[in-house]
């Protein structure tokens, strides 16, 4: 790791990386991988893996400056094993920085190392040893440096801190190593630590979460930048367009104080799947539900970014969204398809930004198989009949354990359902997670698009095996959150296979839109293609 | 006698060093959630992974837990070391070796405690068979691991000469006990080792004898202050962090930590520049 930043420590390859199933079986028919070009792989680091994820990483110029950014670390890696400045954190920190035995049970769980064909760098404890063995020499067993950075230490100066930053953004975050760790130990916590130290104390994250990000969530109301006179013009947009396909006249009630339910989605939805609030709409007021938008600031965009890099921006985000709904009088707030902000709002922040804004959360899931169950919606499964398979995003089912109400509705729903292999706690990360979805700076796209959402694009192959070639039928992959569609979409176009193979993806509401028995045409956009 | 003595202070500092070691952990901050699926206590749920939050308006419910379910899933991982078995097989067979063969010494104590009271050739019989099978599994665990980790590439990298070090100290312990069993296979040393212990009456142990009570005795010390004492360790990770998924609610016992957790003002503050207070001025 310490290798001077001439050395690449390893050259993406195709023919190194796990091989994927027909029709992608061969190399010719995966796109080739692109040279890093621009001016920034000059100043930034791509002597990890040759990819690179955060622009504000980048080479000191001298070497007092070199000096100055060790230094930071190391005082930044003494807050992290503080219970003083990370108290949120500390006791499952030290478990998982203590104790790891080295076993490599966790390396099979992990769907990036072996896509990668078993590259020792991206096996789930090398980041964390990495981290294990500076820690261990400059803090005493207390967590207090014991010395300051020796120039001539032949294991840490710029090139391994540097390397170590990118590392910790080559982990998802998904801890399906963790699920398999005989002592419960987690390398996905170590990752996000190493993360906060960048983030905390040196300033130094990836732009798309922290700058274009939390910062401008903070600031706009939604990472999206999206303020409030744009929200509402959007609304209408979604209201005009849903008119336009169902011939239903909806107005989305927006700030109704006293609603029983505050919905909040993720904002990209309103972006760049406006059909997924737009089906939320649909379903909420065929099933007669009391319900509310938010118009205020950080009450329409559910996403928390802080969630993958820094507790302070999380924290701030999340009592944000939770003072909105007080003062809104809602009974309870409903997450929409985001994964992150389930885990975000109901999980994370719940011990940590409740109190006097304490407002119940919830995730739409239950919630929609209530409606389904009670008979509130009705549906005529025929409308959805071809290949479905669902896709777990991990932060509700691994990290929440919500796993059963969504299988229970495709099965009313979708006739030709079935599993991945694996599924529900056992799946495998979309490869979007832990920010990566949305991180299309630098070069990442395309370490994201070939190697970690490798292994989710392997399942989704496997799971429609029997009518791949048949261009005739549709599959579609039901992706209920958004940062997993984000993924799953880029992987469908940096592979064509929608077009070549009429793989579609979308969230779940849509489908079950498109299934209801009351709605006299097509909801989903590629069947109404079909048609002309 | 002075053996009986050093062999008491070694079960006291290993039981006093493992309960500091815990109540380091118990008295740490209450830390944010970060629980992981499937936590088997989830009534009813837990097998397939599911949580209460599956359910509308969870917050109204009452929580339903199981008990049974969770020590059964406990007691799979301690009897078995189950999810080593069913992802990393080969290490396994090592390091199960090395685990029961500790188990079944911890065992041999016992037996041997209640010889002191019940004279039986039952009981001498699981006490030669309970100590020969454990110090046999110890060392081929402990070698066969040292060699692994020696030889095998992917492990040589991540070893530590801490690391190798432990293993040869447990590997040592054992070799000496294997010495001491071949040469004593109804563990004669035991019994008069346990009767001394119980009545301080001085007992005369051989020169290879001593040589393994008090490397038995230095590791019985050492292993709560190494990360060998994930015993301690894996208790936190499971109850505390990975099945520890009780909600916030107003009025509960959560909530109540919640609100003294305020109370604590903070001294250190992280240097980045989105802190509060840490923008540079730019003149
Ligand atoms: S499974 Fe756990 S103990 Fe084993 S190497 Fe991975 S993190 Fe360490
Ligand atoms: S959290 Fe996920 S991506 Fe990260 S090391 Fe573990 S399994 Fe791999």
């Amino acid at each position: 790791m310490s290798k001077p930043q001439d050395v690449q420590l390893s050259t993406p390859n195709l023919a190194d990386y796990m091989e994927l199933p027909a029709p992608y079986n061969t190399i010719e028919s995966q796109p080739a991988l692109k040279e890093p070009k621009g001016s920034w792989t000059e100043s930034n680091i791509t002597f990890l893996d040759g990819y690179a994820g955060i622009e504000n990483l980048v080479r000191p110029k001298t070497k007092e400056e070199e000096r100055e950014f060790v230094e930071k670390f190391l005082s930044g890696m003494e807050k992290s094993f503080s219970d003083d400045t990370n108290r949120g954190m500390i006791m499952p920190l030290l478990l998982s920085f203590e104790y790891c035995a080295k076993c490599h049970t966790c390396s099979e769980g992990c769907h990036v190392y072996p896509a990668s064909g078993y590259n020792e760098l991206y096996r789930p404890i090398y980041r964390s040893e990495v981290f294990r063995r500076i820690a261990k020499k400059y803090l005493d067993k207390d967590g207090k440096l014991i010395k300051k950075w020796d120039e001539n230490d032949p294991d840490l100066n710029w090139e391994t801190l540097a390397r170590l930053a990118e590392l910790a953004y080559r982990c998802n975050l998904c801890r399906r190593c963790a699920q398999q760790c005989p002592l419960g130990l987690d390398n996905a916590l170590l990752a996000k630590e190493i993360r906060k130290i960048f983030s905390q104390e040196m300033g130094i994250a990836p732009k798309p979460l922290h700058e274009k990000g939390t910062m401008n969530q903070l600031k706009t109301g939604s990472s999206t930048g999206m303020s409030k006179p744009a929200f509402l013009d959007v609304i209408e947009f979604i209201e005009e367009d849903i008119e336009e396909k169902t011939g239903r006249k909806i107005k989305m009630p927006i700030d109704k104080k006293g609603a029983d339910i505050l919905l909040i989605h993720n904002a990209g939805e309103f972006m760049a799947w406006p059909q997924n609030p737009a089906a939320f709409a649909i379903l909420f007021e065929e099933a007669g539900l009391d319900w509310t938008l938010s118009s205020d600031i950080l009450g329409y965009d559910s996403v928390n970014y802080g969630l993958w890099y820094d507790d302070y921006q999380a924290k701030q985000i999340g009592t944000g969204q939770f003072k909105v709904a007080k003062e809104l009088g809602v009974n309870r707030i409903i997450i929409g398809e985001c994964g992150h902000a389930h885990r975000a709002s109901m999980v994370s922040m719940d011990r940590g930004a409740t109190g006097s804004y304490y407002v119940p959360r919830e995730s739409f899931l239950p919630l929609l198989w209530d409606l389904v169950r009670t008979g509130k919606l009705k549906f005529d499964p025929s409308k959805n009949n071809f290949p479905v398979t669902l896709h777990d995003p991990c932060n509700y089912v691994r990290s929440m354990g919500i796993v059963k109400p969504q299988r229970e509705i495709l099965k009313v729903i979708a006739p030709q359902f079935r599993e991945m292999t694996p599924h529900g706690v056992d799946n495998y990360c979309c490869g979007g997670g832990g920010g990566f979805a949305i991180m299309n700076n630098l070069n990442f796209a395309e370490f994201r698009n070939t190697l970690s959402t490798r292994m989710k694009f392997k399942q989704i192959l496997d799971a429609f095996a029997d009518t791949i070639e048949n261009t005739e039928i549709p599959k579609y992959i039901c992706a209920p959150c958004s940062n997993c569609k984000g993924a799953i979409r880029d992987i469908l176009e940096y592979y064509g296979a929608t077009a070549k193979y009429n793989l579609q993806y979308d969230g779940l509401v849509e489908l079950m839109v498109n299934g209801l028995a009351s709605l006299d045409r097509p909801y989903l956009e590629f069947l109404l293609d079909e048609e002309d | 006698m002075f053996l009986v003595i050093f062999l008491y202070i070694a079960f006291l500092a290993f039981i006093g060093f493992s309960l500091k070691k815990a109540y380091d952990f118990a008295k740490m901050p209450m830390h944010g959630r970060w629980e992981l699926y499937p936590v088997p206590k989830e009534k009813g749920r837990g097998e397939y992974g599911g949580s209460y939050l599956e359910e509308t308006k969870w917050y109204e419910k009452p929580r339903e837990t199981s008990l049974v379910a969770e020590i059964i899933d406990m007691a799979k991982e301690i009897i078995f070391i189950k999810k080593l078995f069913d992802n990393q097989r080969p290490f396994w067979w090592l390091s199960y070796s090395m685990h029961l063969g500790i188990y079944a010494m911890i065992a041999w104590l016992v037996l041997l405690f209640l010889a002191v009271f019940i004279d039986s050739s039952l009981l001498n019989g699981l006490i030669a068979l309970a100590g020969g099978a454990g110090i046999i599994m110890v060392m081929i665990g402990s070698i066969g691991l040292l060699i692994k980790r020696m030889v095998n590439p992917e492990f040589k990298m991540y070893t530590t000469g801490l690391e190798y070090f432990n293993l040869f100290f447990l590997f040592a312990v054992a070799f000496t006990g294997f010495l001491c069993f071949i040469t004593d296979p109804m563990f004669q040393y035991g019994h008069d080792m346990m009767g001394s212990m119980l009545t301080f009456f001085p007992f005369a142990p051989s020169a290879l004898v001593t040589l393994h009570l008090v490397l038995a005795g230095a590791v019985i010390i050492y292993i709560p202050l190494t990360k060998m004492s994930h015993y301690v360790g894996k208790f936190f990770s499971f109850h505390k962090v990975l099945w520890d998924n009780d909600p916030y609610l107003p009025g509960n016992e959560i909530a109540e930590k919640v609100a003294a957790g305020k109370s604590y003002k903070q001294k250190g503050q992280w240097s980045a520049p989105h802190y509060p207070g840490n923008q540079k001025i730019e003149n």
